[in-house]
């Protein structure tokens, strides 16, 4: 037989599981749709200084379901994260390396300057994944007045974070 | 109306990503044969999505006077299938393995189920040494069938090239399996 028929006989058929190219596709065209979003840019920013940078990531994407924007990574030559960007509903905000543009850590300036709000669909469910990630919580969680459910929590460096979650439109009449 | 080529298609995508996933509807599931045969069902899996994604991300490079993408899809993937030379080697083993029970099976005879035990192993082994671009260009030609004109396509040579390579890939197999090792032999 010649070598080449040979080779041909080792040819053999691999079984796949028939969801194989529909998930293919899925992957793909949501790599396409990534990849071609253009890059949101909300018209205010806030940063937040931290001195461990991909620390502060995965707490904040574990605790409290913020994401990532994969393309606004910058990192050291040492492969640490050096800054990035969290976006969460129609909201961003940059983190980075304290000492950059003169702001720093709670952790290490002792205290805060700040606290920052973010509005959740569904508050009892926040909570409980803020606790269940260890998150220290400096504020019950509570319904003020018959307006909103609020609880205030703490991320590993400091900062301060108000979740809050209205109740009811509040009419224009009844606001202070 | 003829539908698009790929040629189009592909040119279409420039200005309209999502375009591109009519390239994966038409070729997805013979590149997936493709890697399957080559490390098998589930590392197929994972270079699939790889294939398309850098498939995706060059295709302004895409050579527009081609009107069919698929060896262009094939000459990815037979980079992407260098990274992963242990798992084609340990598939090659197994398939020869396979391929020695079944000639065994067929024949029913103890002396030619004992050559074929000898035999494709060593078709195994001479397959895995073979050079890196001779390998690719046998395997495109004997198990994806490719004409000489789509493997060089696929592997970016001229056609004589692909030719000259696909020769020493034949001469260096007979060498390796000539019986009793006579070839071995001779080029000790």
């Amino acid at each position: 037989m010649k070598p080449v028929d040979l080779a041909k006989k080792l040819r053999r058929e691999a079984a796949f599981e028939p969801a194989v190219l529909d998930r293919g596709k899925a992957a793909l065209m949501a790599a396409i749709r990534q990849e071609v979003q253009p890059m949101r840019r909300p018209t205010i920013i806030p940063r937040l200084p931290y001195e461990n940078v991909g620390a502060a990531l995965s707490f904040l994407e574990r605790a409290f379901g913020f994401r990532e924007v994969a393309a606004a990574r910058g990192v050291r030559a040492d492969g640490a994260i050096d800054y990035t960007m969290v976006e969460f509903g129609d909201g961003m905000i940059g983190l980075g390396a304290q000492g950059a543009h003169g702001a720093f850590s709670p952790k290490r300036a002792g205290t805060a300057s700040q606290y920052i709000t973010v509005h959740v669909d569904d508050i009892d469910a926040h909570h409980q994944r803020a606790l269940a990630s260890g998150a220290e919580i400096v504020s019950r969680l509570h319904d003020h007045l018959r307006d909103y459910r609020v609880y205030e929590a703490l991320d590993l460096e400091g900062h301060r974070w108000r979740f809050l979650q209205w109740l009811r439109e509040v009419p224009q009449s009844e606001r202070r | 109306m003829d539908s698009p080529s790929d040629a189009e298609v592909i040119g279409r995508s420039l200005d309209e990503p999502e375009a591109f996933g009519l390239v994966y509807d038409r070729h997805a599931a013979t590149v997936l044969r493709f890697l399957g045969r080559r490390v098998g069902a589930e590392a197929a899996e994972g270079l699939l999505g790889e294939l398309f994604r850098i498939a995706f991300e060059r295709r302004k490079t895409f050579d527009a006077t081609r009107a069919n993408a698929l060896p262009w899809l094939y000459g990815i993937g037979s980079n992407l299938l260098l990274k992963h030379r242990r798992a084609e080697a340990r598939r090659l083993r197994a398939s020869a393995r396979m391929a020695a029970a079944d000639h065994a099976a067929d024949r029913r005879t103890s002396a030619a189920a004992f050559d074929a035990r000898v035999l494709f192993p060593r078709v195994a082994d001479a397959i895995d040494s073979l050079p890196d671009s001779e390998r690719e260009a046998l395997l495109l030609f004997v198990w994806e069938e490719l004409p000489y004109q789509s493997v060089a396509e696929a592997l970016e040579l001229p056609i004589g090239t692909v030719r000259s390579r696909l020769n020493r890939a034949r001469a260096r197999l007979r060498e390796l399996l000539e019986p009793n090792g006579k070839g071995r032999e001779r080029s000790r």
